[in-house]
């Protein structure tokens, strides 16, 4: 069997002593901390939370739930997003919205973000672009599960106009 | 006889078959919206329509009967072409609004289009607008522009349920279905006509945007509200019924359930009790299946004698239910009053509707009287000098003297579902499942042994009256009655009760067997008919 014999570096006297090394390395991270402190270059972290990184603009964040012309729910409680989810994360209840142009809307939609895996399946089964993924935004930390369920009102209220064509009645 | 080539197969019927029967006898399949099997023959959807070497325009294969040397194309150009062009103009002012029909999922409209046409619409006009959300009846909703105007639900009220409610008003792409002025659609069997509705214009208010259909898991299973047995389709969601559908069994119920059967799954979904309590020391205390056995067969035996023991047997027990509770009565419980619970009689009519809302009336009493026990009817019932009560089911029509009397017996134990009158009365309680959560076979009143199966997850620690039985045989000392499920029941029920002589789970079939007629012989079970079965 072939053997590679690796040769060990030998220390030298003033190697072994230690105390040398050690202050040889302080004096890099000293150079460094000066560095950094008076100018600002080359500098590798970020001041995460004051200094946030673009993301790219297909990035899949927390949900929102779009707007009609009312400021009222777009969602039409079709439970297309619900079907295509692979996480089965999203629960709607549809309800009667007495209105001759839409009759359904989701009394409640709720999406479970820690069950949620991001896919972006419910934004593409919409047929009424209510349901979308472009916050930009991160599901937030909590202290409880149930924090992590997040409501209509929370849904709506990252919401917008749309100007995509719903469908129903006089359109 | 006529014989005939359809697509090159010949076939040879009886005379005045239609076209469209003769095609179903070879399998091949022509698209319906107007026809349907129990209703007579509109033909005015134009979907059927086939090409004949008889005529120089294409027929319609449900009303076209068939000639002699007749050739039948089903597919083919002329034929692909019109069925295009028939279901353009069934489009042409329909709304598309399947993402908020809940017919969407199971709509004879959306398969035929994608099956037959899948062309994209070529009008650019705006469409003809008609009354949406119309409330018809008490259960009904209707939606006039998703209406093909088939007719089906007109027939159903003419023909079937015999009340003449609705009809076609205005004309051309102005017609629309209505009730005739002052009427609503409130027969006995009107939700029927949502199930024929091939398209979402008859919606069930009952059902309506509760749950999306594709995501139903459906179990085929017998309507237990009277004894007609009407077969059924249970369909749940998240362990939770939905609702009925009426399943096509011409033994019992053609094509139709009433609506009283239908919204009845509603009383079943609240007040469940579901683990067994026993009192201790004066307080009610929930306790473990076995410990409640235990205290049901020590009250048995503390009794003193079978003489101080009556049993109030239900109706509503499933015929193995019956049979393991019939051994129970015969073996150790021999002697004991037995006492046919139930409910009261009600109304009936001369189509489905039966008098006895019971559901098992029938089997549970001719088991019982097959393996020997009397049994008197509820209202003879007699609780002088008893100690120990059993009483089955939550459906009996006790009167207030008679559940002050069962109050007074030292031990009642309770066999029931539901929180009530006889479980605040009991003092060992054992929760039962209900029809949708076991598996087992009714008897209607005719005779017809039906299957039902469980359609969701029992609830709790919930058994089955018949488990129940057979574990108080195995605590009395009766060895040899270990069963592994009904399947196993029923064949043993069939050996030993001259009535289910020949019968078992494989023979029954889809529309079940009749008692005293020659069983058919066995067919491999198949699995339930696709959503469309009952449209």
């Amino acid at each position: 069997m072939a053997t590679i014999h690796v040769k060990r570096p030998e220390l030298t006297f003033a190697e072994k002593l230690y105390i040398p090394e050690v202050v040889k390395g302080l004096a890099v991270t000293t150079r460094q901390l000066v560095k950094n402190v008076f100018t600002r270059k080359d500098i590798t972290t970020r001041q995460y939370p004051e200094e946030k990184r673009p993301y790219p603009d297909r990035f899949r964040g927390r949900h929102r739930l779009m707007w009609d012309d009312d400021k009222n729910v777009r969602c039409v409680a079709c439970m297309l997003c619900s079907t295509a989810c692979p996480a089965n994360c999203i629960h709607i209840v549809a309800g009667d919205r007495g209105d001759d142009k839409v009759e359904k809307y989701p009394v409640s939609f709720e999406i479970d973000l820690l069950v949620c895996i991001y896919c972006g399946f419910c934004e593409e089964a919409c047929p009424c672009d209510a349901i979308r993924m472009d916050s930009g935004k991160h599901p937030l930390p909590s202290f409880s599960r149930d924090k992590q369920r997040i409501r209509k009102v929370q849904l709506l209220e990252e919401g917008d106009f749309s100007i995509a064509r719903r469908g129903g009645r006089g359109t | 006889m006529p014989t005939l080539k359809i697509d090159g197969r010949e076939i040879t019927v009886e005379p005045g078959t239609t076209i469209l029967q003769a095609a179903q006898q070879l399998g091949i399949e022509i698209p319906t919206f107007c026809y349907h099997p129990g209703l007579t023959i509109a033909a005015n959807c134009r979907m059927c329509l086939v090409d004949t070497n008889k005529a120089p325009k294409p027929l319609p294969a449900c009303h076209a009967q068939v000639m002699d040397g007749m050739e039948v194309t089903t597919q083919g150009e002329k034929v692909e072409k019109t069925q295009k062009a028939v279901l353009e103009f069934i489009l042409l002012n329909h709304p598309v609004d399947c993402p908020i029909c809940d017919q969407a999922g199971e709509c004879v409209l959306q398969d035929h289009y994608f099956k037959y046409s899948a062309e994209p619409s070529r009008l650019f006009h705006r469409k003809q607008h008609k009354p949406k959300a119309k409330v018809l009846g008490p259960d009904i909703i209707l939606d006039a522009e998703r209406c093909i105007l088939c007719t089906r639900c007109v027939r159903f009220c003419d023909e079937v349920a015999k009340s003449s409610q609705l009809t076609v008003v205005n004309r051309g792409e102005k017609s629309e279905i209505t009730t005739f002025p002052g009427l609503e659609l409130d027969n006995p069997y009107a939700a029927n006509t949502v199930d024929i509705c091939p398209v979402g214009a008859l919606t069930s208010r009952d059902f309506r945007f509760r749950t999306r259909v594709w995501m139903l898991s459906s179990e085929e299973s017998v309507c237990p509200e009277c004894e007609r047995g009407c077969k059924i389709r249970v369909d749940s969601f998240e362990n939770t019924v939905r609702r009925y559908k009426p399943m096509h069994n011409p033994k019992v119920n053609d094509w139709w359930m009433c609506d009283a059967g239908r919204g009845s799954f509603r009383q079943y979904l609240d007040g469940r009790m579901e683990g067994p309590t026993v009192v201790r020391d004066g307080r009610r205390v929930a306790t473990q299946v076995g410990r409640a056995l235990e205290d049901a067969a020590e009250a048995l035996q503390s009794a003193g004698g079978m003489g101080q023991v009556a049993v109030v047997v239900t109706p509503w027990l499933t015929n193995e239910d019956a049979y393991l509770v019939g051994r129970l009565l015969k073996g150790p419980l021999a002697g004991a009053r037995v006492i046919m619970g139930g409910r009261a009689p009600g109304a009936g009519d001369d189509v489905l509707i039966r008098p006895d809302k019971n559901p098992n009336k029938r089997g549970v009493s001719a088991i019982l009287a097959a393996l020997g026990v009397a049994v008197k009817p509820l209202a003879e019932m007699d609780l002088a000098g008893v100690r120990s009560v059993v009483v089955m089911g939550d459906q009996n029509a006790f009167s207030d003297a008679q559940l002050e009397a069962l109050g007074r017996v030292e031990r009642r134990v309770v066999m029931g579902a539901f929180m009530g009158p006889l479980w605040q009365a009991a003092t060992t309680f054992l929760p039962t499942r209900l029809h949708w959560e076991k598996d087992g076979t009714f008897t209607n009143f005719e005779g017809v042994v039906q299957r039902i199966r469980r359609a969701v997850a029992p609830a709790g620690t919930c058994k089955s009256e018949g488990y129940y039985a057979m574990k108080l045989l195995q605590a009395f000392g009766e060895g040899g009655l270990a069963f592994d499920g009904p399947r196993q029941i029923f064949a043993a029920l069939a050996a030993e009760v001259p009535d289910f002589r020949g019968l078992s789970y494989e023979n029954l079939g889809d529309f079940g067997q009749k008692l005293g007629e020659p069983p058919a012989p066995p067919t491999p079970e198949t699995p339930p008919a696709s959503m469309e079965a009952s449209a």
